[in-house]
């Protein structure tokens, strides 16, 4: 570091010198303000063409109604296209079906992670092996994950082996209407659990022994203790990970188009992989694009909440 | 409180922490087994990934014979070309990325203009809405720029990071302002101060902004699929998911896919951590 051994001569040039100190300090203002935009620069014009530019394509598209074939330039018809997704019911399946999912998956997930990095915080030998094997499956792409399940879950495969040679009898797991989607949730769980573990762990392992201690004092047992110490002070870490975790999984797309495509009889068709399907499959631009807008729209909510969550942490992560 | 209540509480406790390490290891166990099976599959022929089934038996876990066929195969074939693409992007993308990133993280901790929170808060939540959500429009628009099938309409999308510039922010905001003070003193203009102060101290961040804009781009999977239609610029991910479920018999190749696709990144996160893990700002101010 060079700048480092001039540090003490700081005192003695800040003093007032030559030039009158307003006018200076004004023109250093403004040179910060030129610096600031010339640096923001890349990033807001990334923003500008990668992201508004399209949300706002989105929204006009969504306002006009094409033509099969798209010789004709589209025509505006106002709301039209949202009316029409209302009024069909596979729409409205398909916006139920992915709260539902997610009202399911992303609470079981959190709960799971959460019981699995209380265990492995716990007093047990070898804790680090147990994390790093919990934590592998994260580290596997979903392609991957998609592939490893839609092999082990064939009907033929290991999972139903293990079925029959437990005395059960076999499942049709992805084609049947009844289980694929709680497969499809299996094959995002196996990656998620063992990476939200990871946020509650660092979560658990910042919470004082003394409240432990005191917990112990009061002979409060481990569920006792569980519930009055660390869900109450891991309550940021978990609502972090809870929104992280639905923002993450309202836009689940790749193990429905590689396992069901969506179906069998449509039950594993979520709002990501139905605006697809419309725009390119059934060649709709106009009415995806209005799938792609209310979609946005409810993922703005949750974004919202994990943007104020990530700044109230600020105080505490800035200070060293 | 006698000697012999301490002795029985300690006992108890360690029979407790038996039995938690005994549940720990079936946990770790679901977890890690449809990996090993996954690792062993792509070492193996594929016909012995179902022979071992029915009846169930040890084999399923233990291979007959051990052979990187399925590995060179894959390799040889167009998904070593999808890997070669997605390394070009990901290399390029990360390169670009982590300078934009640590611009915009400097002139939102270091800089001081009104509305910096505004600012602040608009290009994280932008870069917050995941991807997917925006990516059909955009390739609307990227067809219509001209982006298709181009490296640079796959590079593009990945060179911002909300989350890489919120982390380098929080690591800018650490840095003592007396060294930026100091700097300015001695002459050095802001973009100096950035590269010869901050970027030097940026260690474990930037390698974090990195990680993320790498993994972000290394898993893509929609975006590839709608921006790129010629298999010369397919990337690892789409060729591996195109080749899946053709044909039965190819499935050890598929496993060998999924495990290229998992080292990379972790092999990736360890010399990341390795070259910049050390590095702390503890010992820098006077």
């Amino acid at each position: 570091m060079s700048v480092q051994h001039e540090a003490p001569r700081t005192g003695v040039r800040t003093s007032p010198g030559v030039g009158s100190p307003p006018p200076r300090r004004l023109s250093r203002r403004h040179k910060e303000l030129a610096w600031a935009v010339i640096f923001l620069a890349p990033a807001i014009i990334a923003i500008l063409t990668l992201r508004i530019a399209p949300s706002i394509g989105a929204v006009i598209s969504s306002l006009h109604r094409g033509f099969p074939g798209g010789v004709l330039e589209p025509v505006f018809s106002g709301f039209r296209n949202y009316a029409d997704l209302l009024a069909n019911e596979a729409f409205r399946d398909t916006v139920v079906r992915t709260v539902v999912f997610n009202v399911i998956i992303n609470p079981l997930q959190v709960a799971i992670a959460l019981m699995v990095a209380v265990l492995v915080t716990r007093k047990i030998g070898a804790p680090g092996l147990w994390r790093t094997l919990i934590f592998i499956p994260a580290t596997v792409p979903i392609v991957g994950s998609s592939i490893v399940w839609g092999v082990a879950l064939r009907p033929e495969g290991p999972i139903n082996a293990i079925i029959e040679a437990l005395g059960g009898t076999p499942q049709p797991f992805f084609t049947s209407g009844d289980q694929a989607l709680a497969s499809i949730m299996l094959v995002l769980s196996w990656i998620g659990i063992g990476y939200w573990m990871l946020f509650l762990i660092s979560g658990i392992q910042s919470i004082p022994e003394e409240y432990y201690e005191a917990a112990r004092l009061d002979r409060a047992g481990p569920i006792r203790t569980f519930f009055s110490i660390t869900i109450p002070l891991l309550k940021r870490p978990l609502l972090f990970v809870l929104v992280a975790d639905t923002v993450a999984n309202f836009v689940v797309f790749v193990p429905i188009q590689m396992l069901t495509n969506g179906g069998p009889q449509n039950s594993t068709t979520m709002q990501m992989f139905n605006a697809y399907r419309t725009t390119y499959t059934y060649g709709s631009k106009n009415l995806g694009a209005a799938e792609v807008v209310i979609l946005t729209l409810i993922m703005l909510v949750f974004v919202a909440i994990q943007f104020r969550m990530l700044r109230e942490d600020r105080p505490t992560r800035s200070r060293r | 409180m006698t000697a012999t209540t301490t002795r029985l509480r300690r006992g108890r406790s360690e029979r407790r922490s038996v039995a938690l390490t005994i549940l720990a290891v079936l946990v770790a166990a679901v977890f890690a087994l449809p990996a090993l099976w996954l690792l062993l599959g792509s070492v193996r022929p594929s016909s012995e990934i179902f022979g071992s089934l029915s009846p169930l038996s040890w084999r399923i876990l233990v291979p007959s014979s051990v052979s990187l066929d399925n590995y060179v195969t894959l390799l040889t074939g167009s998904f070593g070309r999808a890997l070669g693409v997605s390394f070009l992007v990901c290399a390029l993308t990360v390169a670009v990325g982590v300078i934009v990133c640590a611009l915009a993280a400097y002139a939102l901790a270091v800089l001081q203009f009104r509305g910096r929170g505004a600012v602040f808060a608009f290009v994280v939540i932008s870069f917050m809405v995941p991807f997917e959500a925006i990516a059909i429009p955009l390739s609307q628009l990227f067809t219509s720029w001209g982006l298709t099938n181009t490296i640079m309409g796959l590079v593009l999308p990945g060179i911002g990071n909300g989350l890489a510039i919120f982390n380098l922010r929080q690591h800018f905001l650490a840095v003592p302002t007396s060294y930026r003070e100091a700097a300015t003193i001695d002459g050095a203009s802001e973009p100096r101060v950035l590269w010869s102060v901050y970027w030097p101290l940026g260690g474990s961040a930037l390698a974090n902004s990195a990680l993320l804009i790498f993994l972000g781009q290394w898993t893509a999977y929609l975006w590839p699929l709608l921006v790129v239609s010629e298999s010369r610029l397919q990337v690892a991910p789409v060729a591996l998911s195109r080749t899946f479920g053709e044909h039965t018999f190819d499935y050890g190749q598929n496993f060998a896919g999924a495990v290229v696709l998992s080292v990379v990144p972790a092999v990736m996160m360890f010399i990341l951590q390795r070259s910049f893990g050390g590095l702390s700002l503890a010992t820098g101010e006077k």
